[in-house]
């Protein structure tokens, strides 16, 4: 699928647009189609894209590996922090040596063996919200599904009355959508404005558990009480984890469930074979994540001299990781241009890699098996609004929203 | 058939313990935990699957 006429046309269209806006504007336009994949493909064919502009991409498995393994590499945080946040970001914009002691407390948290007992909770919310809808027959599923059954979930998890849901989905998209129109100043000044609420919003509760005397059992109750490195947590460092958690646990999820909802929609054969045999969900979901991949891409920069094909990229560098092209690369899928919902093994890059693997895949996995398991269950057959083309977002998240569908009542 | 784990290279996917339950146990972090090291024939197939389903490469098959 990924031949050099490919690569080309694929470099061409990513310069020109990169070089026309920059990067997050044409680009995104181009991927927030319903089938991004040959684009991404071929990327994945040759080990480094180096674009005017001193923009590096990699895409290819063995290229994405080498830097995400590569114990001199930085992450994110090396950019700057993420999403309009005064400082880095716990964990996700630290690096080693700090990095490990945070892990070392969050990870134990979202562990899959705490998570495992969260799973009737999520069922039971998925049956809440489909009631809400069901017997109308229609429903926007990525407005009154998707986007509410993981946030939900997430307030539960951190200790926030499920009556701020509303405040929490405005503030993650201030901080993450575009809106169509807006100056790069309106566009700031949201973000700002979002970052100055999580912040203030935190303050106010932790500021409360504090005077209670009381931490509360807990997410926030546990970072009130937690050490790192033998030392307790500041105040900065908790709202540092809490807008780190804010941000990843209100939108990703519901962005995984919209993707593999209209991809289900859009093939209604595959999905009665998963209707047919529920045991087939965490395979195909795997597959759908390798496929669609909904965080699609990432930043590094290695701390020493790296070598990809013929180009050394010199040590501070930054490199742009596409794991949307790693995940159709040939040399580690086979075909993977085809969509095999049985597939196994299937070691995609969906959830990163490296030592920022993301914190909470063991979560996004269970949510992801349940909520989609019973929406099947419930609403076996659907399909899109006659009429309607799905729209599609490509970064920094993939998701399909608006997602109308109908089914018979 | 031997498994090892390569735990500086694990990153806590926990792939392995997922799929091969029989092999694999997490810690309390979610970090892969290697139980059964020589692997029964019956189990071969399974130590296949998890070695290359982690997406760190810290699974290490030998015949």
């Amino acid at each position: 699928m990924t031949d050099i006429t490919d690569t080309e046309v694929a470099e061409s269209e990513l310069a020109d647009s990169m070089g026309a806006e920059g990067v997050g504007g044409d680009i995104a336009a181009a991927l927030a189609v319903p089938d991004p994949q040959p684009v991404y493909a071929a990327i994945a064919a040759c080990p480094i894209m180096v674009l005017p502009g001193d923009i590096n991409v990699v895409g290819a498995a063995a290229s994405v590996d080498a830097l995400t393994r590569n114990h001199h590499v930085r992450g994110s945080g090396a950019l700057g922090n993420t999403g309009g946040a005064e400082r880095p970001l716990i964990p996700l914009d630290l690096d080693r040596p700090e990095h490990t002691g945070y892990r070392k407390l969050l990870d134990p948290l979202f562990a899959a063996k705490v998570i495992a007992p969260l799973e009737a909770d999520v069922r039971a919310l998925a049956d809440e919200l489909i009631d809400t809808f069901i017997e109308r027959g229609h429903a926007d599923i990525y407005d009154e599904f998707c986007a509410l059954l993981p946030s939900t979930i997430f307030l539960r998890l951190m200790g926030i009355p499920a009556t701020e849901l509303t405040y929490f989905l405005d503030f993650k998209n201030d901080l993450l959508r575009e809106y169509p129109g807006e100056t790069v100043e309106a566009g700031e000044a949201r973000v700002k404005g979002a970052a100055a609420r999580c912040y203030e919003y935190f303050n106010t509760v932790l500021d409360g558990r504090e005077a209670s005397g009381v931490p509360g059992d807990d997410l926030l109750g546990r970072f009130l009480t937690a050490e790192v490195d033998g030392h307790s947590l500041t105040r900065e460092n908790i709202l540092d984890i809490c807008y780190l958690l804010m941000i990843a646990g209100l939108d990703t999820v519901a962005a995984s469930l919209s993707c593999i909802i209209a991809w289900l929609a859009r093939h209604p054969e595959e999905r009665q074979r998963v209707v047919a045999d529920p045991a087939m969900w965490p395979d195909a979901i795997e597959e759908l994540m390798r496929w669609e991949t909904p965080v699609p891409v990432a930043s590094r920069t290695p701390t020493e001299d790296m070598r990809f094909g013929d180009e050394i990229i010199a040590a501070g560098t930054h490199v742009t990781v596409l794991w949307a092209a790693a995940n159709l690369d040939p040399e580690k899928f086979d075909n993977p241009m085809t969509v095999d919902l049985t597939r196994r093994p299937n070691a995609h890059y969906s959830f990163a890699g490296g030592f920022h693997r993301c914190l909470g895949s063991h979560l996004a996995r269970m949510e992801l098996r349940s909520a989609l398991d019973q929406f099947h269950r419930r609403i076996p057959d659907y399909r899109i609004q006659p009429g309607v083309e799905l729209t599609y977002e490509a970064i920094p998240v993939r998701l399909a929203r608006p997602l109308p569908l109908v089914w018979s009542v | 058939m031997e498994l090892s784990l390569d735990t500086e290279a694990c990153m806590g996917h926990g792939r392995c313990y997922d799929i091969a339950p029989q092999l694999f146990d997490a810690d309390g972090e979610g970090h892969g935990v290697l139980l059964v090291p020589d692997v029964p024939a019956a189990e071969e197939s399974a130590a296949h699957t998890a070695h290359e389903s982690c997406p760190e490469r810290a699974i290490a098959l030998r015949q």
